[in-house]
């Protein structure tokens, strides 16, 4: 089984940048909403007093406090729709790109303690983990534990 | 009447109206992929989503391939109560996919060590052995030569390249990966240590004091991390490999270690004052009989001080023994409801 992911790489500079919010709620459906621009993105503040960059707003009353937030050095930011999960060949289009999009906590200034930048750090443990181990730094080390073993015994 | 009429006929509408909306606007998702996946070299060649034994989950897990040579992790990320807001659309999907390298060498292990352990292998006769087509399409497509050759025994007759399990080479291999590991985790300052601690905290502190970081700890959470793509009985002779103590027994160590006072830690024999409890017995070796500690860790009780721990303990277990002194000669309480 497997998913294709059905667009031409050449594509994705053609697309306009998305506006991305990663929003701390549950929200049940999916689809068309309101003008965002006007409802939402026009009452985000700049709050110093919280530190540098942080955002305020709020969601249905409940207040937020954000930051600018880019993906990752190395990635790029893509979003993808599948059109019909019902289908043997199943696909996955793409709807747009983005570099950039605002993070989003509710009533927490938005530090390194947050899910989000921690899942961040297992991005660098994984680069880590692929690195290609060397055939002289194998065999240096098998000779270590033989040396090791011999003290032992 | 009327208002039954209302009730039965509201939600009508409403079947009705809902495969249509999705039909709109079908689920989207959002990705992080890497650079290295998106570059354009051929138009024609697509990324794809493909499943693949996953040794540490015991079962197939998606993976994101290119030009059927480069291979990726898919990672999921995703909190309880996380949705996107996509320009003008709400996205309850409040996961993040992001692609992570790895090194196909990991999932081609689970296959030799099932396979090659007794003898050497080509790569095709392994995949034959298998049920299903994604085995064969890992081993000959990505899993490379350079990375078979740390973790097997290569013998090449002609054309024709075998393979053989070598566990001393795979340990050596998986250290030297559990090493490269750590490096990172020192490097990002990700707390291993036991228990939480509250990344403010962390960060005021180390000014204060650089002790707090312990190697073993980083050498556990590394061997966890690498163990999370390994089989399970792999994990455990890795763990054993590279001298890692269980997290109880660190936990224990570390409980006696914080006891000790400062001024005391240098000194072993310095600590004379024994509390004396009822029973004669000294706080020392009412702390080894308490099998808090290993018996092996005897040494280093006797010089931490009493803890309240075990004369609670005690205080306890004198009240159990005047309650069960007082229940003696009564009736059990499931008595009372047996059936005559």
């Amino acid at each position: 089984m497997s998913i294709t992911l059905d667009f031409d790489v050449q594509q994705l500079d053609n697309k306009r940048p998305m506006h991305l919010h990663y929003l701390p709620a549950k929200i049940v459906g999916d689809g068309e909403c309101t003008d965002v621009d006007k409802h939402f993105n026009n009452y985000t503040r700049q709050a110093p007093e919280f530190g540098n960059g942080v955002l305020t707003n709020a969601l249905r009353g409940y207040p937020l406090l954000g930051q600018q937030e880019s993906v990752p050095k190395g990635y790029k930011g893509l979003v993808l729709q599948e059109t019909d999960p019902n289908q043997a060949e199943r696909q996955l289009r793409l709807t747009g790109t983005f570099q950039n999009f605002t993070y989003w906590n509710y009533d927490k200034v938005p530090s390194k303690s947050d899910g989000y930048q921690q899942a961040l750090v297992m991005l660098d443990v994984a680069e880590a983990l692929a690195e290609p181990v060397s055939e002289e730094a194998l065999e240096e080390e098998m000779k270590l534990q033989k040396q090791a073993k011999k003290e032992n015994a | 009447m009327n208002k039954k009429a209302t009730r039965s006929t509201k939600p009508k509408p409403d079947p009705d109206a809902a495969p249509q909306k999705q039909a709109v606007c079908a689920v989207k998702k959002v990705f992080f992929i890497a650079d290295n996946l998106l570059q354009a070299e051929d138009g024609a060649d697509r990324m794809r989503l493909e499943r693949f034994y996953h040794p540490g989950k015991g079962q197939p897990a998606w993976f994101i391939t290119h030009h059927d040579c480069q291979i990726m992790e898919m990672l999921e990320y995703g909190e309880p109560r996380r949705s996107w807001l996509l320009n003008n659309e709400v996205c309850s999907n409040g996961r993040t996919y992001m692609t992570t390298p790895l090194d196909a060498t990991l999932l081609a292990l689970h296959h030799l060590r099932k396979h090659c352990s007794q003898r050497a292998m080509s790569l095709d006769s392994i995949s034959v052995d298998a049920s299903d087509a994604s085995t064969n399409r890992l081993l000959t497509k990505f899993v490379t030569a350079a990375g078979l050759k740390c973790v097997a025994d290569v013998k090449a007759s002609g054309d024709l390249v075998f393979y053989k399990y070598n566990p001393q080479r795979t340990l050596a291999w998986l250290t030297l990966k559990t090493r490269g590991v750590v490096a990172v985790l020192k490097a990002k300052q990700v707390h291993c240590g036991l228990g939480a601690k509250s990344q403010n905290y962390v960060r005021s502190e180390k000014l204060v004091s650089e002790n707090d970081v312990n190697e073993m700890d980083y050498l556990r959470m590394a061997c966890d991390y690498v163990g999370r793509y390994l089989d399970a009985d792999l994990h455990e002779e890795l763990t054993r490999y590279l001298q890692i103590p269980s997290e109880i027994q660190a936990l224990v160590e570390e409980k006696s270690s914080a006891q000790k006072r400062k001024s005391q830690q240098g000194q072993p024999s310095a600590n004379s004052k024994k509390i004396k409890l009822a029973n004669g017995e000294d706080a020392a070796s009412q702390l080894r009989n308490s099998s808090l500690l290993d018996s092996d860790d005897g040494k280093d009780s006797i010089t931490s001080p009493p803890t309240p721990a075990p004369l609670k303990e005690r205080t306890m277990t004198a009240k159990e023994k005047a309650l069960a002194k007082g229940a003696k000669g009564s009736k059990s309480i499931a008595s009372f409801f047996k059936a005559k």
